[in-house]
């Protein structure tokens, strides 16, 4: 290929094989792909298809950084990477990475902004130029002195935007720059790349497991499974292919998994597959209107029996410093079998309510009560045989060499004999599938079973409760599936489970009930369907309902019950009637 | 330490680094060259009243402070029982209080008692000035000045960005603790072995962690074009204005004024 007829800001990779050094096979095969100046590229796959290593290739990171097997060229910026130095590159490919805590190097946003083109031995008066222009691209305008540390983890992650802006790209890439974050911050960072993209005319390059941004936002997907390009196209005809999205591991738009399984049983063959659930609403409204069926109000199937309640909380207050609650007078009940999911932005007080259930944090004022005893002067470590606190981050408590091992840890302090420690161990590294890994070392498995391996360690301590921090964030479409299907499992047995989380799909497909916080009170109790039906309240609370909910409200404007708010209810009530549908 | 600068619009933080070590050093003589508790005391007040000047959030002050107070009370005992009386200067100071045992063993004197607080007072003066430093000082001017002094950039850059994680450790040791904690670790309470030994389980995460992190971080300086140049453009220039010089000559006269009133035997004990 000719390099002169390539325009600034595009890209070509032609690679035909790349291998990590020491690595036995490949990680990425036949990578080709091209884009122009100006696009805005989604980058799609599963956890280990290789869309991290080919970001890498973009800013020549490999082959420079890391060495390994290259074989093919990659161009960019009209720029063989092979030829260049990484800080050149850098100075036209912007790379954002996902951790964002060590992409900032500045203790106040300005200093950090400016790391860059001083780097580059700019004149200082050019680089307060960028800095000013840079920080209101990410809106962070009037964060100029902020202190980074304190920094919430959206802001931190476009201040990393922020810093790469400054040097004057020509292209950004983002490597999962939304996997931390929670949805408002998520959805932030697509806007705020879409405008620099506009105004600035650059190209971005963005990697995710964000479905519905990169419906929205992005030009193009580039698909990738094992290392290689399986597909690109539009957003439109990845997302509509259901079983397409499922085969490469992407989580499919819930209103396309509605409609497509109204195509697959509809007679009518025209039927097509929506991608927003207002477009949906809006057909079946034209299709249900001739028909007059009556609202059939579905009364509460969920009656609280009466179980024995084992998380109590009475008048609970914290605060992490005088004057500040963080949580302000909490009354709780949780009963034995519960499955309950914890929503509210971040900063609601989800989390601090949470750590008080096994003392990792002690109340201001108010009391917790496990299983009936105060838990006031517990520790924690007492604590951890009636809940077990599943912490988000696997590798924050992994620390021994083999799997065995690290699920034994917790029950050397039980006083237990070696024969009942042999069997607790099996029995659960049966349950969660990891026992023909029992001798390998932790850290050379993959992200998911070390997910499992720490809930593992947690469950052998046999707790009654346990407390799932986000589960699902950072995951993708399988990771989350699999840690859903292992929290059903666990309630089935019979644990009581609490769980934060962001994903109002877990909340809504699997809880019996929804708690949703904001500022440091206790908004909403009650049903899926309940807290679900509390449009303005969740909306006050910072919390969008799924689009699933959506429907499922419209629906009930239409004659249908009125708990329909999972993709697989509302698929159901609409084949039953499916006759309805196809009236005309 | 010195990650705790807090930015504030003060005259003190508008001074260069320079002047503000040379004043902690005077501050540091002064309360070295003077015996005398009451006259240490004044000296505490002073740079007591400095500190406040700095716009400082009292917790912050606090939590510098709480620490240290079990040290300053073993302190003022040690020296107030094993101090002999014989070596005072003054005779109010050689008397003797009481005994702590029967048959004159362990007595404790006048002058004990204030040599004590003298010793105590001294440290409290050099924290307080260091805070008075750390807190209104911003690393980058440090690490100018250590420039300054011929340090290389690299070498600078590579201690700024360790100050700038310490919190960011912490906050990982803290999530690690935790999350072993929660799985039935107990921290602090088996014996000196016991408690070594409860630590691995955050010692191991820790190091795994910060390995990864360091890889990251070295990929991070290279997408920011660190290592494009030998050195980097300074946005702010530490320089010596009219004020700082004043301000040094202010603090070479106290200097002065302090080692002459030493010779001069004020504040002996």
């Amino acid at each position: 290929m000719n390099i002169e007829e390539l325009e600034r800001g595009s890209v070509v990779v032609d690679l035909e094989k790349y291998t990590y050094p020491g690595s036995p096979s490949a990680t990425l095969k036949k990578i080709n792909f091209k884009i122009n100046k100006g696009e805005f590229i989604g980058v799609m796959g599963r956890t280990g298809s290789g869309k991290t290593t080919t970001l890498m290739l973009l800013n020549g990171l490999i082959p420079h950084f890391f060495e390994g097997n290259f074989d093919g060229s990659v161009i960019v910026n009209t720029m063989n990477t092979q030829r260049y130095r990484v800080q050149t590159l850098a100075r036209f490919i912007g790379l954002v990475m996902q951790d964002p805590e060590t992409q900032i190097f500045g203790i106040t946003v300005e200093k950090d902004t400016s790391f860059g083109p001083s780097n580059l031995n700019y004149r200082k008066e050019k680089i307060e130029e960028l800095v000013t222009k840079s920080l209101p691209l990410v809106g962070l305008s009037g964060f100029e002195k902020r202190i980074t540390t304190e920094l919430s983890g959206g802001e931190k992650q476009r201040l990393a935007i922020a810093g790469v802006l400054a040097m004057e790209p020509e292209i950004i890439v983002l490597d999962e720059p939304t996997s931390e974050l929670d949805p408002n911050g998520r959805a932030e960072i697509y806007r705020v790349l879409s405008e620099i993209r506009r105004k600035e005319n650059v190209t971005v390059i963005i990697s995710g497991h964000d479905s519905e941004e990169m419906l929205d936002f992005v030009d193009k997907i580039i698909v990738l499974d094992e290392g290689e390009v399986v597909w690109q196209g539009i957003p439109h005809d990845l997302f509509k292919n259901v079983s397409l999205t499922e085969k490469y591991g992407i989580r499919p738009i819930e209103t396309a998994e509605i409609s497509n399984a109204l195509c697959k049983d509809s007679v009518s063959k025209e039927t097509e597959i929506f991608l927003h659930s207002g477009q949906l609403i809006e057909y079946l409204n034209k299709q249900l209107k001739s028909c007059s069926t009556k609202n059939e109000i579905h009364k509460e199937t969920f009656i609280p029996k009466q179980k024995k309640t084992v998380i109590e909380t009475i008048d609970l207050s914290f605060g992490y410093r005088k004057n500040e609650a963080a949580l302000n007078k909490i009354n709780l009940r949780i009963g034995k079998g519960e499955f309950v999911a914890v929503i509210g932005k971040n900063g609601a007080g989800k989390t601090t309510f949470s750590k008080h259930l096994n003392g990792l944090l002690r109340p201001t004022s108010g009391q917790v009560l496990i299983n009936g005893r105060n838990i006031q002067s517990v520790s924690t470590s007492e604590l951890s045989r009636e809940v077990g606190y599943v912490f988000q981050n696997p590798d924050h408590q992994i620390f021994s060499a083999s799997v065995r091992e690290e699920v034994e840890y917790g029950l050397k302090n039980l006083n237990l004999t070696k024969v009942e420690i042999e069997e607790r161990v099996n029995k659960v590294l049966k349950f969660v599938g990891l026992i023909e890994y029992q001798n390998r070392h932790p850290f050379t498995l993959g992200k998911g079973e070390r997910q499992k391996l720490a809930f593992a360690s947690i469950l052998v301590m046999e707790p009654g409760i346990l407390v799932i921090d986000e589960p699902t964030t950072g995951q993708d479409w399988d990771g989350t599936k699999r840690m859903m299907t292992m929290m059903k499992e666990l309630h089935q047995n019979g644990h009581t489970i609490l769980t934060i989380t962001h994903n109002l799909r877990l909340a809504a497909e699997y809880a019996d009930r929804i708690i949703v916080f904001s500022n440091g009170m206790v908004v909403l109790d009650g049903t899926p369907p309940e807290v679900f039906s509390q449009e303005q309240i969740l909306e006050s609370a910072s919390v969008s309902s799924p689009e699933s909910v959506k429907i499922g409200r419209s629906l009930f404007e239409l004659g249908f019950r009125n708990d329909l708010i999972t993709v697989n209810q509302i698929k159901e009530q609409l084949l039953e009637n499916l006759s309805l549908i196809n009236v005309n | 330490m010195l990650i705790d600068y807090y930015p504030s619009n003060s005259f003190i933080h508008s001074l260069d680094v320079r002047t503000k070590l040379l004043g902690f050093l005077i501050i540091t003589v002064a309360a070295f060259v003077f015996l005398s508790p009451f006259i240490n005391l004044l000296i505490a007040a002073i740079t007591f009243l400095i500190l406040l000047t700095i716009k400082t959030p009292l917790h912050k002050i606090k939590q510098v402070l709480k620490p240290l107070l079990p040290i300053f009370l073993i302190m003022l005992l040690i020296t107030g029982f094993t101090y002999p009386a014989e070596k005072f200067q003054l005779d109010l100071n050689k008397q003797i209080l009481f005994y702590l045992f029967p048959d004159k063993t362990l007595p404790i004197s006048v002058g004990g008692i204030f040599y004590g607080l003298t010793l105590t007072l001294r440290i409290l003066i050099m924290v307080l000035a260091s805070t008075v430093v750390t807190f209104s000082t911003p690393i980058e001017d440090i690490i100018q000045l250590m420039q300054k002094m011929k340090m290389p950039y690299q070498l600078a850059f590579v201690i700024a960005t360790g100050i700038r994680f310490v919190p960011t450790m912490q906050k990982k040791s803290e999530m690690i603790q935790e999350a072993q904690k929660a799985r039935g670790t107990e921290f602090g309470n088996k014996g000196l072995i016991g408690n070594i030994k409860s630590y691995i389980p955050v010692l191991i995460p820790m190091i795994v962690d910060s390995i990864r992190m360091s890889e990251n971080l070295a990929i991070s300086m290279l997408n920011r074009g660190f290592g494009t140049y030998k050195s980097a453009t300074n946005l702010h220039e530490i320089k010596m204005m009219k004020k700082d010089y004043a301000i040094c000559l202010a603090e070479l006269i106290i200097l002065i004024a302090a080692i002459w009133a030493n010779t001069e035997n004020v504040g002996v004990l």
